[in-house]
C-alpha cells in the first residue's frame, strides 16, 4: 500500500523482485547509466567509453553470468563446487563446435539462437549426470571431486584438438552475430565496427549491449529462482538436507536441479566467454578460472544476487584499478609531489628500491603479482570480518540506518 | 472514486431507523469495491471489500434467521478481535438482534454467568480455548444456547455436541436460507426502531458481578454523531473518512473499540486493519501506520517505555543523537502543554530540526509516523507521557466516558488540549457535577436504556430528576475543562480523616517505566502505603545492564537493588504530593497480576477488594 512500506495485501507484492519504489527507481536509474556508457552523455561515466575500458566491462558481464550460476549453486543450494571451469568449457566448445567455421575443426556453422541455447543445455545435461555425487558426498569430498572434474575436462580439451584447437593456440569461434540461417551477411552484428540508429559505434560498444541484455535477463532469471519453489528448496537443503527431506523437499531431485541450473549458467557464460574474447586456448578451463568465481561468490556474498554483481565487477575491474593507481603513484615520484615519497617507496623506477616495479624485469612485484598478492588477500580478509561479502557491507550500512534511531 | 467518498446519509429513512448495519449497507451500495477491512492471515493482510463484507453479514444474518433467532434475542461472540466478530454483530443488529461480547481472557466461571446472564441463543466461541470453557461446564447450565459457532477448527473437529457448528457450516446454511428467503433481513432492518437495544456491554465487575449494560440504536447513533464525527477532532482538521486506517487490537467487547472500530468504520467508510493478537501490536502498528488510533493508557505506557529501553541500547552515536531529539521533545512538549496543544513558533523551529532528523523515523519505528488522530481513554494517563508523544508531534488526546453513557462525556478537543483533564463536554450534551459530592452526571441521548434484567441497579444509577451517576469524582479546571478525581468508591479517608484520591498517587507511580501496577492503601489508616508490582521487561533489562542476575519475576522483585529503584521512585512521586498523601511504606507485589487468577478484571482494572484480600499479610506488614 501507499506509503506503508510493510503492508502487504497479497504474496507477489510482498515478494515482488523490487519490491518499493526507491528500488524499482534504482535499478531503472542503473540500467540507463549502463546504457549511457558507450555514448559518452554522463561525463563521469564518459572514460570507461575506451574501448579498453569495455572490453573489461564485457568481461565482468560474461563473468556476472556465470558467477550466477555458481551463486545458485554454493550461495542459495549450498553444494560447494570447484568444477565450474568444466562446466564453462564444455558450454564454451559445444558453442564452437556449432557455430564455429574454422578449416580442419569440427564446425557446423549454425547461427547463434542455435548454438546460444544449445551451449548452456549440454552443461545443464552434464551437471545432472554429476549431481547424483552430491547426494554422496558433502562439503569438502564434493569440492575435492567436482575438483577432479576440472582435471579431466583439461585433459579431454588439450587432447580433443579438433573440438578444441591445438594446446597453446586455441581456435577459430564463432562470430557474435544473428543470422537467420547461414546467410551471407547477418541480420545484426554485435563484434564490428558500425552505425546503430546513426550512431557510430566501436565493436566493443556493441558487444557490450547484446552482453548487457542477456546479463539483465540472467539477473532476472537468479533473482526469481530466489522466490520460487525450486529456489525455496534449494535453501532448505543448503540449511540442512535431512530436515528438508522430512518437511516433503527432495534432497535428489533439488541437488539435481541445483546442478543443472547452474551449469546451464556456466555454459552460456563459458561459450560467450569463448565468442567476445576469441582465441582462448584449451588451458583457460583449468582450476584458476574456477577459483576466481568462488572468489565472486564469496567476496560479493554468497546467496545474494546483487553481492554477486557487485563481486564481479569488483573482481574483474580490480586488476585494471590496482595498476591505475601504482602507475599514478608511478608518476607522483617522478614528478616530485606531494604523494612523491609514498610512491617513491611504493614504485620501483629505473630499478631503484621500490615493492612494486612497472616492468616486468623490475626488482620488486610485478603488477599481475601484486594483483595475485592482493585477491588472496581480499579472500581472506573477507571470509574473516565480513562473511556477507561486499553485499554484507551494504546491509550492514542500511541496517544502521533502517533502525534509526535505535539500534534493533 | 468521487462516489466512494460520499457519506451515507445519517436520518431515518421510511426503511427503519439507521443502524450500524444500514450504516454498513449504505457503504456496500455507495463504495462496493473499497477495502473495508484487513485481516493477517499467513503473513498476508487479506483484505475484504464493502461489497464482500455486506455479503457475508448477509448471510450470517440468514444463518442467525435459520437458527430461530428473533427479535431481541442475545448472541454473544467470545472471541479475539477478527472479521468474523463484525460479521456476527452487524448480522445481529441486522435482524434486531443484541450482540454481547466476551473477553477471551474470561475464565470459565465468568463465561458460565455472563452467557447464562444475557441469555444469548447463539454463542460464537472462537477456538477450542474458548469452546472448552462452556462445555466443560455442567451438562444443562446454558439452557438458552442452541448454537455455538466455532472459527478455528482445530481440535474442535472430532467434539460431539449437537450444538456445536462450525463457521463456514453457518454461513453455507445462510447462504440457503437466503436463497429461499429473499429479502427477509432487509425487511427487519426496515422495521428497525431508535429503541432497540442493540448491544449489551458488561461492565468490568470491579465490585460484584458484571452488569450488562444497554445500549440503544439511538444511543449508537449519538456517539458516533458526537464522538467519531466530532468537529476539530484530528490535527490536520479534515473529518475521518475513507482514507483513515485503524488497528483493532483492543477487546471488542468493550464500549471504546466497539466505538473506535467498529462504529467508526460504519459511521466514516475508513479502513479496519484486525491486529494478529496483543502480542504484535508494535509490529502490526509499523505495517499499518493507522491514521486514527485509540489505546488505552496501559498501551501508551508500553510504547513510552520501548522508545527510551531501545534508546538506551541504541550504539553511541545514535545514543547521542536520541539524548539530543529527546531534550528537543521535552522542549516541544512542554511549550505545546502551554499552548493548548498548538505549536508555538519557537516550537515549531524546534519542531522543523527534530523532525526530519529523528521525529519521523522514530514515529515509523513505533507505527504512529500517519496518525492524525490519536487517543487515550479507559483510565487516567500519565501527562509527562502525553507531553512525551505531543513533543514527538503525535497529537495524542485524552477522552472520558463510560459505558452507561456510550462513552459520550468529554474530549481534548485539538488546539485547546489541557494537560491533566479530560477535555470539555461534546457541544450540546448535558454535563453536571453534583453540587455535594462533585460526582459528574450526564444527560443526553447516548445515555444507556439500563441494566440489562436489573432494574434496581439501574434506578440506583439514576438521580431523582433522571441525571445519570458516573460514580467519577471531578472538578471543573478553568471553568471548561473537566479533571477526573478518582471513583467515588476509591476516595481513601485516613483515620485523620483527611480525602485522598489514590488514583492520583498510583498514576504518577506507573508514570515510571519501571512501575506496572500500583495500588495505595490508607482507608482508615494512620498513613498511606502502597503495593507496587514492577514491569518484567524494563526492570530485566535494566538489572541487565547492571549485571544483576535473576530467576523469576518474584526474585527480580525482591532484589535489594530493585528495591532500592522503586524506592526512588516513590521519594520522587511523594514530592509532588502533600505530606499526608505520602507514601510511608511500599511492598512490592511478588507476582505478575492476572485476569484468571482474580485481580484484574478483563479490563487489567486491579480488584481492589480482591487484592487486599490476596496481599493482606504484605499489607498488615506495613502497619
Amino acid at each position: 500500500m501507499r506509503g506503508r512500506p510493510n503492508l502487504f495485501a497479497s504474496y507477489a507484492a510482498e515478494q515482488g523482485i523490487l519490491p518499493t519504489t526507491t528500488k524499482k527507481v534504482s535499478a531503472v536509474l542503473l540500467v540507463i547509466a549502463a546504457i549511457t556508457i558507450p555514448l559518452e552523455v554522463l561525463p563521469v561515466l564518459s572514460q570507461f567509453s575506451q574501448p579498453s575500458w569495455l572490453v573489461l566491462l564485457n568481461r565482468s558481464l560474461i563473468f556476472l553470468i556465470a558467477a550466477l550460476g555458481l551463486n545458485i549453486l554454493v550461495g542459495l543450494a549450498g553444494q560447494v563446487s570447484l568444477g565450474h571451469a568444466f562446466f564453462m568449457g564444455v558450454g564454451a566448445y559445444t558453442a564452437a563446435v556449432l557455430g564455429g567455421t574454422g578449416a580442419g575443426l569440427w564446425s557446423l556453422g549454425l547461427p547463434i539462437w542455435v548454438w546460444l541455447p544449445l551451449s548452456g543445455i549440454i552443461p545443464a545435461l552434464l551437471g545432472i549426470l554429476i549431481a547424483p555425487t552430491a547426494v554422496r558426498v558433502r562439503g569438502l569430498y564434493l569440492a575435492i571431486v567436482t575438483l577432479g572434474l576440472v582435471f579431466i575436462g583439461e585433459h579431454i580439451f588439450r587432447n580433443a584438438n579438433s573440438i578444441a584447437g591445438a594446446p597453446e593456440v586455441g581456435r577459430e569461434w564463432p562470430r557474435l552475430e544473428l543470422r537467420i540461417w547461414k546467410e551471407e551477411n547477418p541480420l545484426i552484428d554485435f563484434a564490428s565496427d558500425g552505425n546503430w540508429f546513426g550512431v557510430s559505434l566501436p565493436g566493443e560498444a556493441k558487444t557490450f549491449y547484446f552482453l548487457l541484455v542477456m546479463a539483465i535477463v540472467f539477473v532476472f532469471l537468479a533473482k526469481n529462482l530466489g522466490r520460487t519453489r525450486i529456489g525455496r528448496s534449494f535453501a532448505a537443503i543448503r540449511d540442512r538436507d535431512v530436515a528438508a527431506e522430512i518437511m516433503g523437499v527432495g534432497e535428489f531431485r533439488a541437488k539435481t536441479q541445483a546442478f543443472a541450473i547452474s551449469s546451464f549458467y556456466a555454459g552460456v557464460s563459458g561459450a560467450l566467454f569463448g565468442v567476445v574474447v576469441g582465441r582462448l586456448i584449451p588451458e583457460t578451463w583449468n582450476l584458476f578460472l574456477s577459483v576466481q568465481f568462488v572468489a565472486i561468490v564469496l567476496i560479493g556474498g554468497a546467496g545474494t544476487v546483487a553481492g554477486t554483481v557487485l563481486g564481479s565487477f569488483f573482481v574483474v575491474l580490480m586488476p585494471r584499478m590496482v595498476e591505475n593507481v601504482t602507475r599514478f603513484l608511478g608518476d607522483q615520484a617522478i614528478d616530485g609531489g606531494v604523494l612523491s615519497i609514498v610512491g617513491d617507496f611504493v614504485v620501483s623506477i629505473d630499478g631503484d628500491f621500490g615493492l612494486i616495479s612497472l616492468s616486468a624485469q623490475g626488482p620488486g612485484l610485478s603488477i599481475f603479482q601484486l594483483n595475485q598478492v592482493i585477491y588472496g588477500l581480499l579472500i581472506a580478509v573477507f571470509l574473516i570480518s565480513e562473511p556477507l561479502g561486499l553485499f554484507g557491507i551494504w546491509i550492514r550500512i542500511r541496517n544502521y540506518w533502517k533502525g534509526w534511531p535505535f539500534t534493533y | 472514486m468521487t462516489a466512494t467518498m460520499d457519506r451515507p446519509s445519517t436520518p431515518s429513512t421510511g426503511s427503519g431507523y439507521v443502524t450500524v448495519a444500514s450504516r454498513a449497507r449504505d457503504w456496500a451500495a455507495s463504495s462496493p469495491d473499497v477495502v473495508a477491512m484487513r485481516d493477517k492471515d499467513f503473513g498476508i493482510w487479506q483484505e475484504k471489500t464493502w461489497g464482500q463484507l455486506w455479503e457475508d453479514v448477509l448471510d450470517a444474518a440468514h444463518a442467525l434467521l435459520d437458527t430461530g433467532v428473533s427479535v431481541g434475542d442475545v448472541v454473544s461472540i467470545h472471541s479475539e478481535d477478527r472479521p468474523e466478530w463484525i460479521i456476527l454483530d452487524l448480522a445481529t443488529v441486522a435482524i434486531r438482534g443484541i450482540t454481547t461480547g466476551l473477553y477471551p481472557t474470561n475464565p470459565m466461571a465468568e463465561v458460565v454467568y455472563l452467557v447464562n446472564d444475557s441469555g444469548a441463543a447463539v454463542h460464537l466461541a472462537e477456538d477450542q480455548e474458548q469452546v472448552d470453557k462452556l462445555l466443560d461446564a455442567e451438562a444443562d447450565a446454558f439452557p438458552s444456547v442452541k448454537k455455538i459457532l466455532y472459527v478455528e477448527p482445530r481440535g474442535v473437529r472430532n467434539y460431539d455436541d449437537d450444538r456445536l457448528e462450525f463457521w463456514d457450516a453457518f454461513m453455507e446454511r445462510g447462504r440457503a436460507h437466503r436463497a429461499a428467503n429473499e429479502g427477509a433481513v432487509e425487511a427487519l432492518m426496515g422495521q428497525a426502531d431508535a429503541e432497540d437495544v442493540m448491544t449489551l456491554v458488561y461492565t468490568s465487575g470491579t465490585t460484584g458481578p458484571p452488569k450488562g449494560a444497554m445500549l440503544t440504536n439511538a444511543n449508537a447513533d449519538f456517539a458516533i454523531e458526537k464522538i467519531v464525527r466530532a468537529p476539530n477532532r484530528t490535527a490536520d482538521g479534515m473529518a475521518p473518512g475513507p482514507q483513515d486506517q485503524v488497528l483493532t487490537y483492543l477487546p471488542l467487547c468493550h464500549v471504546a473499540e466497539r466505538i473506535f472500530s467498529t462504529w467508526t468504520m460504519v459511521g466514516t467508510g475508513c479502513v479496519l486493519n484486525f491486529a494478529e493478537s496483543i502480542e504484535t501490536v508494535q509490529v502490526n502498528l509499523r505495517e499499518v501506520q493507522p491514521t486514527l488510533f485509540f489505546a488505552v493508557p496501559r498501551i501508551w505506557e508500553k510504547i513510552h517505555a520501548t522508545v527510551l529501553i531501545k534508546m538506551a541500547d541504541a550504539t553511541r552515536f545514535k545514543k547521542l543523537i536520541g539524548a539530543g531529539a529527546m531534550r528537543l521533545a521535552t522542549f516541544i512538549g512542554r511549550e505545546r502543554v502551554n499552548n493548548g496543544g498548538l505549536h508555538t513558533l519557537k516550537s515549531r523551529i524546534a519542531y522543523a530540526i527534530g523532525d526530519p532528523l529523528v521525529f519521523r523515523a522514530l514515529k515509523e519505528r513505533i507505527g504512529l509516523r500517519r496518525c492524525r488522530w490519536a487517543g487515550s481513554g479507559a483510565a487516567a494517563i500519565a501527562p509527562e507521557v502525553l507531553e512525551f508523544f505531543m513533543g514527538l508531534g503525535i497529537p495524542v488526546y485524552e477522552l472520558y466516558g463510560m459505558t452507561e453513557n456510550a462513552a459520550v462525556a468529554t474530549l481534548n478537543f485539538h488546539g485547546r488540549v489541557k494537560l491533566g483533564t479530560v477535555g470539555e463536554p461534546y457541544p450540546d450534551i448535558g454535563l453536571r457535577l453534583d453540587e455535594e459530592t462533585g460526582e459528574i452526571q450526564t444527560k443526553h441521548d447516548g445515555v444507556f436504556k439500563g441494566y440489562w434484567k436489573k432494574p434496581q441497579a439501574t434506578a440506583d444509577t439514576f438521580t431523582e430528576d433522571g441525571w445519570l451517576k458516573t460514580g467519577d469524582v471531578g472538578e471543573w479546571v478553568d471553568g471548561t475543562h473537566l479533571k477526573i478525581i478518582d471513583r467515588i468508591k476509591h476516595i481513601i479517608i485516613t483515620s485523620g480523616g483527611k480525602n485522598i484520591s489514590p488514583s492520583e498517587i498510583e498514576n504518577s507511580l506507573k508514570a515510571s517505566p519501571y512501575v506496572k501496577e500500583a495500588m495505595v492503601i490508607g482507608d482508615g489508616r494512620k498513613y498511606i502505603t502502597a503495593l507496587i508490582g514492577i514491569e518484567n521487561d524494563t526492570v530485566g533489562n535494566w538489572a541487565l545492564r547492571r549485571e544483576i542476575t535473576y530467576t523469576t519475576y518474584r526474585d527480580l522483585s525482591e532484589k535489594p537493588e530493585v528495591i532500592a529503584l522503586i524506592q526512588d521512585i516513590v521519594n520522587q512521586t511523594n514530592e509532588k504530593f502533600s505530606r499526608v498523601e505520602g507514601i510511608k511504606k511500599f511492598r512490592m507485589i511478588p507476582k505478575e497480576l492476572d485476569h484468571e487468577d482474580g485481580e484484574l478484571t478483563a479490563t487489567q482494572k486491579i480488584k481492589r477488594s480482591a487484592m487486599a484480600d490476596m496481599f493482606s499479610d504484605l499489607v498488615e506488614d506495613m502497619y
